[in-house]
């Protein structure tokens, strides 16, 4: 016994030594390298952090990203709000009704939360091609969108469904209209919810790449697709991609590290029940 | 006013519920106030919530949904139809061309090699993943080490807050094979013989992509594990069998595993779909290079339909693509289904 739990020491010891090192590792040389001259990058010393730090790098890296860093955050908050509100009315559809048509219409709804977007991006881009879109903001909001809707209504209808239905039911009894009872009586309720979901969507959409690389102009570039860009245009200076990889990352970062919970809440609800 | 309203909207489901109590009232009409109390208290019981729609709730809460998945399975069709359609260039062309892509695709060296490396991300991307996060995720749940359970859990789940584009860049920087991160601490702690050329080696450079994604996923898949086993709720058993006399490894076999079975299930599916999708990873790591070396369907199809301008061929790909993923997604889903509608 005395000895079993040695070894289950020693193995934990060890798991966590070899985690540590694996995780902490990339992001410590990232921020060592960061703040380099490339001259000092190139004499190899990655684990000893600069004498002389270079904070001007982020200064570069922050001028070079800005607009992208902006044309980003209009379209994650877009798409975010939209998909909190119309995921929100669907999800509570898909969680209340219990019909043939909804119980075939969650099947597909279901399919299509995990639609690779391959699929559908040849005719993606003809419709914004033809509607005009595809120049502003509005293309790509409109293509997160339409991904993002199922996969917004199925989270937000698990979190409903854990809503106790006698809340809605006194308030129905007394006559008032779903639509009432959605705004006045479930949605305060679910405000938590809301929270989960709209901080994995934003990240989500922060994340999202190919569809900003299918579909960004000059003008509507995003963050993932500058920090490409960069990466392909400056070789040689990691220190400036590392400075940009960081700024690229500090937003759905914030929330994690911020608002963990609900980030951890979000993760698991699009996991285990949809 | 509230009695009536019930009655009139309910009564057939209710004399279909409880027969006794209509003949009681038919038969009795003193009795009707009290049955249609009883009514009302068992409305309640049942959880009842109005199923019709009127047509501004229809138009509020169905209607936008609609819309969306109808437009993503309009779009699915349409891809279809191009891929059997002979549209190559910029000028769309619908002509029916019949399998004509799908026998081109099959013979390109490039789809055999798409083919293979797919194949490797879905299987070397999701078993030593899962692995990995069960005995992670048991190790956590073993008693004595709850104090460090939030430590390794934002250690190993930040990543997910990342996208694949800048964990691809930084792990560029770390594989780089002459000035990268890796090859230098190999040669500082005198490991130097075990240097490698990593992602520009084309035998190899799969397999570092791949660890990249399982570096990246480990932490999601640990917490779903943990969900799993916390709602499984096994530490009687587990605790009876090890004054039984039973080693840990064997208690992990045969009795936490079958326990999260479906924690399991869950997190393969959702691995294999990730794998499958992967594309950003391989775009900024190598291009698909050296040559076509790390390949993969759903980056050949940007390659064929957006370079090549074979756009027809890009769509067979999707189609292909959308199939594998079909078969994982509706299992999973008819496995989500079963649950949402318990």
């Amino acid at each position: 016994m005395r000895s079993k739990s040695r070894t289950l020491t020693i193995l934990v010891i060890f798991t966590l030594v070899a985690l540590t090192v694996a995780y902490v590792l990339p992001v410590y040389v990232v921020v060592t390298t960061s703040l380099k001259t490339p001259a000092e990058i190139s004499q190899r010393h990655y684990l000893l952090l600069s004498t002389n730090l270079q904070f001007k790098n982020y200064a570069q890296a922050f001028k070079l990203v800005l607009p992208a860093l902006l044309n980003s955050t209009i379209i994650a908050f877009s798409v975010t709000a939209l998909c909190a509100l119309l995921g929100g009315l669907g999800g509570y559809y898909l969680s209340r009704t219990r019909t043939p048509f909804s119980r075939i219409f969650f099947i597909f709804v279901g399919v299509a939360m995990y639609l690779p977007y391959q699929v559908i991006l040849i005719p993606l881009v003809q419709l914004m091609a033809k509607t005009g879109l595809a120049l502003t903001h509005f293309g790509l909001i409109g293509s997160n969108l339409i991904l993002n809707i199922p996969f917004a209504s199925v989270l937000m209808g698990t979190f409903f469904l854990g809503i106790p239905r006698e809340l809605e039911e006194a308030a129905e009894v007394d006559g008032a209209s779903k639509i009432h009872v959605f705004f006045r009586v479930i949605s305060p309720v679910a405000l938590p919810a809301y929270a989960s979901v709209t901080i994995i969507i934003f990240t989500q959409v922060w994340n999202e790449f190919l569809l900003a690389l299918i579909l960004a102009t000059r003008y509507t570039q995003t963050i993932q697709l500058k920090l490409t860009e960069i990466k392909g245009s400056f070789v040689a200076l990691y220190n400036l991609q590392m400075a940009a990889a960081l700024i690229t990352l500090i937003v759905p970062m914030f929330f994690f590290l911020a608002l963990s919970k609900y980030f951890i809440k979000g993760l698991l609800a699009g996991a285990l029940k949809g | 006013m509230r009695l009536s309203l019930i009655l009139t909207e309910r009564r057939n489901s209710f004399t279909f519920l409880c027969p006794s109590l209509k003949t009681h009232s038919t038969q009795k009409g003193i009795v009707v106030g009290t049955s249609n109390r009883i009514e009302t208290v068992q409305a309640k019981r049942r959880k009842y919530v109005r199923s019709k729609y009127t047509l501004p709730e229809f138009l509020v809460f169905k209607l936008p949904l609609l819309i969306f998945v109808g437009l993503l399975y309009g779009m699915l069709v349409w891809t279809i139809v191009v891929s059997f359609s002979n549209w190559q260039g910029t000028a769309p062309n619908f002509d029916f061309a019949g399998f004509k892509w799908y026998r081109l695709m099959v013979g390109l060296d490039r789809f055999q090699v798409d083919v293979a490396n797919n194949l490797k991300w879905l299987s070397l991307g999701v078993i030593p993943t899962v692995i990995l996060a069960i005995f992670i995720a048991y190790l956590l749940e073993l008693g004595s080490f709850r104090k460090l359970e939030s430590y390794i859990r934002t250690l190993i789940l930040y990543p997910v807050a990342m996208s694949f584009i800048v964990t691809g860049t930084i792990w560029s920087w770390m594989f780089d094979p002459d000035k990268g991160v890796l090859n230098t601490i190999l040669r500082g702690v005198g490991l130097g013989a075990l240097q490698g050329r990593f992602d520009t080696n084309p035998s190899t450079a799969t397999y570092w992509l791949i660890l990249i994604f399982v570096w990246q996923y480990l932490g999601f898949s640990v917490i779903i594990l943990q969900a799993s086993l916390r709602t499984a709720d096994i530490h009687e058993m587990t605790e009876s069998a090890l004054i039984d006399g039973a080693s840990r490894l064997r208690i992990l076999l045969q009795i936490i595993i079958p326990n999260i079975r479906s924690g399991i299930l869950v997190l393969v599916s959702l691995l294999l779909i990730s794998t499958l999708k992967v594309f950003d990873i391989v775009y900024i790591v190598t291009f698909g290079g050296p040559g076509s070396a790390t390949d993969v369907l759903a980056f050949y199809m940007l390659i064929a339909t957006f370079q090549q301008h074979l756009v027809s061929l890009g769509a067979g790909i999707g189609v292909i693509i959308f199939l594998l993923a079909a078969i994982i997604v509706v299992p999973y889903t008819i496995y989500a289904f079963r649950k949402w509608f318990e």
